[in-house]
């Protein structure tokens, strides 16, 4: 499976164009899309528990645009500091901050601020002061070296042109011991080279 | 997951299997190339020593 983007995709378009599209996720998430959203789909077909997702703010859950259930593969335990890289308008952020407790530390990552910006009043509407939010690149984290125990993620890294790039930004920012619970879309047969070159099927 | 070994995690296991773009614009593209969505878990070495 090829993993980095072909020589001829213009990286800073697809930039821009997953920007502009969970930019319009975050203000209009019952637009029309190619791929589902909110806490309907994250129940039905990616088996999270309604009873939570009910209990966050609806703004933090309508966006919701992840393609499985990292969470499945926890839990994280109190007191683990855990990053969610691409971490949008922060259903995964919440749910993994109620899982570390006061003790531990939930940091959310995304390059969309209208996306941050939801995650962090959702945070406090919900009354989470473990939360942190900062904008930030998959390809770029700003976190320290060896700073956090868990990283977990949701149908982002496979937005990046390189993922061997944006895996070792996750390796460099874990510490020793510390646990990926990655969650993506993977493709059984290779990409055609006129597939892999059209932005619209790399942005969903 | 060879590129996870190959960066250097270890304990690299897939948990499960979802079908994310069942029932959107892009399912045929999706059954067209496989597309799934899985779980990963990896870690981290502990350090030697």
């Amino acid at each position: 499976m090829a993993i980095t983007c072909p020589v001829d995709l213009d990286r800073q378009r697809l930039r821009e164009e997953i920007q502009l599209i969970y930019a319009r996720v975050a203000t209009d998430p019952s637009g029309e899309f190619h791929f589902h959203r909110g806490p309907e789909y994250a129940a039905a077909w990616l088996h999270y528990d309604p009873a939570a997702l009910a209990a966050l703010p609806d703004e933090s859950t309508a966006p919701f645009a992840g393609v499985t259930n990292p969470l499945r593969m926890g839990p994280l335990g109190e007191g683990t500091s855990v990053v969610d890289i691409g971490c949008g308008a922060g259903m995964d952020l919440l749910l993994a901050a109620r899982q570390v407790g006061r003790r531990g530390r939930a940091i959310g990552i995304d390059m969309t601020e209208e996306m941050a910006e939801i995650a962090l009043r959702s945070a406090r509407a919900a009354g989470l002061d473990n939360v942190e939010v900062r904008i930030g690149d998959a390809l770029s984290l700003p976190l320290d070296d060896e700073s956090v125990d868990a990283v977990i993620s949701n149908g982002v890294l496979n937005l990046t042109p390189d993922k061997s790039v944006a895996y070792r930004e996750v390796l460099r920012v874990l510490r020793p011991g510390g646990r990926f619970l990655y969650g993506d879309i993977t493709v059984a047969n290779e990409l055609s080279e006129s597939d892999r070159s059209n932005i619209d099927l790399w942005t969903g | 997951m060879q590129i996870l070994t190959n960066i250097g995690f270890t304990g690299i296991e897939i948990h499960e299997k979802f079908d994310p773009f069942r029932g959107t614009s892009k399912e045929r593209t999706a059954v067209k190339y496989g597309v799934q969505g899985v779980n990963v878990f990896a870690r981290k070495p502990e350090r030697a020593g």
